[in-house]
C-alpha cells in the first residue's frame, strides 16, 4: 500500500515539471468571511421581497409547492391541510427549537400521529428508533437555514435536533422559513459558506449540508421524468411574513 | 478607386484535383469584385490530412514549405474552412522550433481567409450582384464554425444574391461525418452521421446544398448523389459567380 | 466490458452498434434531448460563459499546486475524525475498501453512481469478497440487474426500452410490472428503500472535494446519495485525485454550470456537502468515515498531453453532441468512460496501447470543446494522442508508411502532379455517370456508401493557364 508522503511526492514531482502553464487563479476568498456574510445579510434585508418572488417562480418551476403565511401561527393549519389532501397519518419534525416553532399539538388535534426529533439525543435505539418513524412517516416538516432564490433551493444543515431524514424519508417534504433566511444568488451561498465554516460554534455542529432544489426526480427510463424515486415526491416550502 | 486588392489563390488538394470549377469559379468572382488573383503554381496540399493523424514531423515540413511559397502574398484566400484554419492556427505551433519560419507563419496566419471571410472582412463587400433562382440551404463546417468562428458571412453573401432564398438547416452546425480520414477508418459510423445530415437537407426542400468546404462538399455530395437526390451540393463561390449548373 | 467483448476489434462493436435499432433510436431521443436541454439552460445564463472561464482557471490553479490542496483535504478530513487512504492504483483502492469491509464485518454495500467505482471495477471485487454491492441510481440499478455497464455518464441505462425494463424487474424481483417508467421507478423505490436501510456501507465518488473544510460533495437528482452518505454506519467515498478543489467559494462557481451541462438544470435536484462522519450530539450519519484518494495513472499527465482532461467534472455534455457516440453509444468504446473525453482518460487510465483505434473514433468536428463547461481542448489532444501512436509506432506500420508516404509526396509538386496524372487514368474503368460508385483496395471504404468525383479531366492547375 502506498503511504500519503510517496503518494504526495510523487504528484509534487509531476506538478514541478510544469510551473504555470496556464492563466489560472481559484475564486477569491472573503478575507473576512463573517463581515463578508454580515454585509450580504444587511443588503439582503433591503431586497428580500423581490428574492423572495424570485425564489417562488424558481422554486414552483422545479415542481415545489410555494405557500405564505402571516406569522408561525398559520404555519400548522397549511401543514394540517397538506396532510389531510394526501391522506397522511404520520408525520416527523425536527426539534422545535430548531425549527422555532411546535407543530406537533395543532397536528395531532388535526388527527395527525406526530414524531419530533429530540436535540441531544444520540444513542444506538433512539436512533434506530427514529430511522423507523421517519421511513414510516409520509410527513416531514424542517427549517431551512438559507433559501436560494436564483434556483429555488432550499439548504439545510445537519446537526442536533435536526436529522436530515425529516427531509428526505417521507412522500412529503414541508419547509418553513422567514425573510432572514434568504439569499439571492450561488455567489452568496458561497459566501455565507465560507463563513459557516469559519465559525467555531457552527463549523462543528453537523456533518452534512443538502442543497434540496425540487423533489427526488429520475429519467433513467426512456427519459420519462419521474418523481419521488428515493427521496420526497413533493416539496412544499412555506414563507412566514411575521420577521 | 484605390489601388486594386491582390490575394494568392490557395487552391488546397481536393480543390485542385476533384473540383477545379469551384477555382475558377472563385478566380472570375473575385475578378469581379476588383481582385487580382495570383496562383503560386508550386503548391500542393496545406498537410491537414498528416496533422490530423498525428503524422506533426511530416505535416510540418509541408507547412515549411507552403508558408515560404506564400511568404510575399498579400493575402491568400482559401476554399475550404478547414485549410483556412489549418494555416491560421496550427502552422505557427508546427513550425515553432524553426524562429525565422515562425514569424513567417504567424504573418501569414493573419494574412489567410476563407473565401467568405476575405470577402465580407477584406473587400467589405456584404452582397454580390448575381443570381440564382430557388430554395438553397446552408451546412457550416465544422473548422470554419468553430475553428474560425464563422457562421455569418457565408448565409450574409447567400441572401445578398438575387432570387435566393436561404433556408436554414437543421442542425446545420452538425458535423457532415466527413473528418478527413475518419471517413475511411470507420466508413460506417461518418456514414451513419451522413444519413441524419441528409435527412435534415432534403427536409429543407432545398435546390442546393451550400457548404464552404470541399471534404464536406465530397462527403455530403457524394452521398446525394448515391441515394439519387435532386439536392445538389455546391461551393458558395458557385452561387456567387452565377456558375451552378443544371 | 468484460476481455472478451474487448477482443473484438473496435469497428465491428462501432458496426454492431450502428446495426442495433432500438439503440439507434434511443440515442438520438436521449442526445437530442440532452443538447436542447443544455442549450436552453445557458441560453438564459448570460454569466454562464464567465463562469466557465472562472470554472477552467480553477481547475487549471488546482492543478499547478494539486499535492498542496490534496495534503489540506486530507488533513481537514482526519480533524473531523475521517479517515483517508492513499491509493496509486486500482488495485490498491480496490483492497482498501475490502479491507474495510472485512474490518467491519460488512456484508452488504449500497452505492450511488460513480464513475470512479467503475473504473477500479469495483463491484466484481465485492462480490468475490462475499460483499453484496447494491447500486441505488436507478439507472445504474437497472444495468446492475441485467449485468451490464453504463452507456452514458450520466444516463446509465439509456440503451434500455421501457420493456426491457419491465421484463428484467419482473424476472430478478419477483413480480408481474408493466411496461410503466412510473410504476417501475416505484418498484425500484421499495426494493431499494429495504437495502438502504439494511446496508452496512454505503459507497460513492465525489463530484468535488473541497480542501478547506474537508468537504465531498455529491450531486444527484434521485436522493440516492444523501441515503448512501447518511443511513449505513460506514461511507467511503472514493475520488480521483483532479477532484479536489480549494475552497467553497469555489465550489459554487462550479456548481452553476454542472447541472446546467449535464440535464439542463440550474441546480441537479441535491447536492449533499459531507464533512467526515457524524457529529456529537447528531442522530444521523456514519459513524465512520473514509475517503480514498486515487491515481490510477493520473498524475502521469500532470505535465504531460492529456493534463487538460484532469478538468473533466464528468457531466456529459461532450457525448450528446459528439457524431460519434451518438451514432455508436457508450459500449461500443469499450472501457468505463464513453465518449471524447472517453477516449482522452482511456488512454491515461489504461495506456496509449488502449487506444490504437479509439483515438481515429472522431472526426474532430470539435463540438465537445464548445460544450465542455471548462472548455477542454479535446480534439487537440485527440491529435497529439494520434501523434504519440505514431511517434511509439502503436499505429500499424502499413499506416505509417502510407502517410509518410503521403508527406513526401505533398512536398513535391512534380510528384502531386504526377499522382493526379495517374489516377486519372486508373480511376477510368470505374468512371460511370461521371462518378465513381465502386472502387478497390481502401478506396472502397468510401464508395461502398458514397459516390466519389473522379480525379478532373482538366486539374485547376491545368485550367490555370487560361485563366491568366
Amino acid at each position: 500500500m502506498t503511504g500519503r508522503a510517496e503518494f504526495l511526492e510523487r504528484i509534487r514531482r509531476e506538478v514541478s515539471k510544469t510551473p504555470g502553464l496556464f492563466g489560472a487563479s481559484p475564486a477569491p476568498r472573503p478575507a473576512d468571511p463573517a463581515t463578508a456574510a454580515e454585509t450580504v445579510r444587511r443588503e439582503l434585508a433591503e431586497r428580500w421581497p423581490a428574492a423572495l418572488e424570485r425564489f417562488r417562480i424558481e422554486f414552483e418551476r422545479v415542481s415545489g409547492v410555494f405557500h405564505r403565511v402571516p406569522s408561525l401561527d398559520a404555519v400548522p393549519a397549511v401543514i394540517g391541510a397538506i396532510a389531510r389532501e394526501r391522506g397522511a397519518l404520520r408525520a416527523v419534525t425536527w426539534d422545535p427549537a430548531a425549527l422555532g416553532f411546535d407543530a406537533a399539538p395543532a397536528l395531532i388535534r388535526d388527527g395527525l400521529e406526530v414524531v419530533a426529533a429530540r436535540a441531544g439525543e444520540e444513542d444506538e435505539a433512539a436512533r434506530l428508533r427514529h430511522r423507523a418513524q421517519a421511513a414510516g412517516a409520509q410527513l416531514g416538516v424542517t427549517g431551512a437555514d438559507f433559501v436560494l432564490a436564483e434556483t429555488g433551493t432550499l439548504i439545510l444543515l445537519s446537526g442536533s435536533g435536526r436529522p436530515g431524514s425529516t427531509s428526505l424519508l417521507p412522500d412529503v417534504h414541508v419547509a418553513v422559513f422567514g425573510r432572514d433566511r434568504l439569499v439571492e444568488t450561488l455567489e452568496q451561498v458561497g459566501v455565507m459558506l465560507e463563513a459557516l465554516h469559519v465559525d467555531p460554534d457552527r463549523a462543528m455542529s453537523g456533518a452534512m449540508i443538502n442543497f434540496i432544489t425540487g423533489p427526488s426526480r429520475t429519467a433513467d427510463i426512456e427519459l420519462t421524468l419521474t418523481r419521488g424515486v428515493h427521496g420526497p415526491k413533493e416539496v412544499h416550502a412555506v414563507f412566514v411574513e411575521a420577521p | 478607386m484605390a489601388a486594386a486588392v491582390r490575394a494568392s489563390l490557395m487552391i488546397t488538394c481536393l480543390g485542385d484535383v476533384f473540383f477545379p470549377e469551384v477555382g475558377v469559379a472563385m478566380v472570375r468572382l473575385l475578378r469581379r469584385l476588383g481582385v487580382e488573383v495570383d496562383f503560386p503554381e508550386g503548391q500542393t496540399c496545406c498537410g491537414l490530412p498528416l496533422f490530423n493523424s498525428g503524422y506533426h514531423h511530416d505535416a510540418a515540413r509541408v507547412a515549411a514549405r507552403t508558408v515560404k511559397l506564400f511568404e510575399r502574398a498579400e493575402h491568400v484566400v482559401v476554399p475550404s474552412g478547414s485549410c483556412a484554419w489549418m494555416v491560421k492556427i496550427e502552422y505557427p505551433g508546427l513550425l515553432k522550433h524553426d524562429p525565422a519560419l515562425h514569424a513567417v507563419a504567424e504573418s501569414l496566419a493573419r494574412r489567410t481567409r476563407e473565401l467568405s471571410q476575405f470577402i465580407v472582412e477584406v473587400l467589405g463587400i456584404a452582397k454580390i450582384e448575381s443570381s440564382f433562382e430557388g430554395k438553397v440551404t446552408y451546412h457550416d463546417s465544422c473548422h470554419l464554425l468553430r475553428g474560425l468562428g464563422e457562421s455569418a458571412s457565408p448565409r450574409t453573401l447567400l441572401r445578398g444574391v438575387a432570387g435566393v432564398e436561404l433556408v436554414e438547416l437543421p442542425g446545420a452546425d452538425e458535423c457532415c461525418g466527413f473528418g478527413g480520414s475518419f471517413s475511411v477508418r470507420l466508413p460506417e459510423v461518418s456514414t451513419s452521421i451522413l444519413d441524419k445530415k441528409l435527412a435534415n437537407v432534403e427536409s429543407t426542400g432545398a435546390r442546393c446544398l451550400v457548404a464552404c468546404d470541399a471534404g464536406c462538399l465530397m462527403q455530403m455530395g457524394g452521398g446525394l448523389t448515391r441515394r439519387g437526390s435532386t439536392v445538389k451540393a455546391v461551393h458558395l463561390a458557385q452561387v456567387l459567380a452565377g456558375e451552378v449548373e443544371g | 466490458m468484460s476481455d472478451a467483448a474487448l477482443r473484438t476489434p473496435f469497428p465491428q462493436r462501432a458496426g454492431a452498434a450502428l446495426k442495433d435499432a432500438f439503440l439507434q433510436e434511443a440515442l438520438t431521443i436521449a442526445t437530442t434531448k440532452f443538447i436542447d436541454l443544455r442549450k436552453e439552460a445557458f441560453a438564459g445564463f448570460p454569466q454562464g460563459e464567465a463562469l466557465r472561464d472562472r470554472a477552467r482557471a480553477i481547475k487549471e490553479a488546482t492543478l499547478q499546486h494539486l499535492h498542496v490542496h490534496l495534503e489540506r483535504l486530507a488533513d481537514n478530513v482526519e480533524r473531523l475524525g475521517g479517515h483517508v487512504h492513499w491509493a496509486t492504483t486500482a488495485e490498491e483502492a480496490r483492497e482498501m475498501v475490502l479491507r474495510i469491509c472485512r474490518d467491519r464485518g460488512v456484508r452488504m454495500a449500497v452505492k450511488s453512481k460513480s464513475m470512479a467505482t467503475e473504473e477500479i471495477d469495483l463491484n466484481e471485487a465485492l462480490e468475490h469478497a462475499g460483499v453484496v454491492p447494491v447500486e441505488t441510481d436507478l439507472g445504474e440499478y437497472i444495468i446492475q440487474l441485467a449485468r451490464e455497464k453504463p452507456s452514458h455518464i450520466i444516463a446509465p441505462a439509456i440503451h434500455k426500452t421501457k420493456g426491457q425494463v419491465a421484463e428484467l424487474f419482473s424476472r430478478e424481483l419477483g413480480g408481474e410490472f408493466p411496461a410503466d417508467p412510473e410504476v417501475l421507478t416505484a418498484v425500484a423505490r421499495r426494493a431499494l428503500r429495504e437495502k438502504f436501510l439494511q446496508a452496512d456501507m454505503g459507497i460513492t465518488g465525489a463530484n468535488f472535494a473541497v480542501a478547506d473544510t474537508g468537504t465531498v460533495v455529491l450531486v444527484t437528482n434521485e436522493g440516492n446519495g444523501r441515503m448512501v452518505t447518511s443511513l449505513p454506519r460506514i461511507h467511503v467515498a472514493l475520488m480521483g485525485v483532479e477532484k479536489v478543489i480549494p475552497s467553497m467559494s469555489d465550489l459554487v462557481v462550479f456548481l452553476a454550470i454542472l447541472a446546467r451541462s449535464a440535464t439542463g438544470q440550474k441546480l441537479s435536484s441535491y447536492t449533499t456537502l459531507v464533512r467526515g462522519p457524524r457529529r456529537a450530539g447528531e442522530l444521523e450519519g456514519p459513524e465512520e468515515f473514509h475517503l480514498i484518494l486515487l491515481d490510477n495513472g493520473r498524475s502521469r499527465q500532470i505535465a504531460s498531453t492529456l493534463r487538460e482532461a484532469l478538468y473533466c467534472l464528468r457531466c456529459g455534455a461532450c457525448l450528446n453532441v459528439c457524431p460519434v457516440y451518438r451514432q455508436i453509444g457508450g459500449h461500443a468504446y469499450g472501457y468505463t468512460y464513453p465518449g471524447p473525453i472517453g477516449i482522452l482518460l482511456t488512454a491515461m487510465l489504461k495506456g496509449n496501447e488502449s487506444v490504437r483505434d479509439l483515438a481515429h473514433a472522431s472526426s474532430l468536428c470539435g463540438a465537445c470543446k464548445d460544450v465542455c463547461p471548462v472548455r477542454i481542448d479535446i480534439p487537440r489532444m485527440l491529435v497529439e494522442l494520434r501523434e504519440h501512436l505514431d511517434r511509439e509506432k502503436i499505429a500499424p506500420w502499413t499506416e505509417r508508411v502510407a502517410f509518410k508516404t503521403l508527406g513526401r509526396l505533398l512536398r513535391s509538386p512534380a510528384a502531386f502532379r504526377l499522382s493526379a496524372a495517374a489516377a486519372r487514368w486508373l480511376q477510368k474503368p470505374f468512371v460511370r455517370e461521371g462518378r465513381l460508385r465502386a472502387l478497390p483496395l481502401v478506396f472502397g471504404k468510401w464508395t461502398r456508401t458514397r459516390d466519389l468525383p473522379p480525379v478532373a479531366a482538366r486539374t485547376f492547375r491545368e485550367r490555370w493557364e487560361e485563366l491568366r
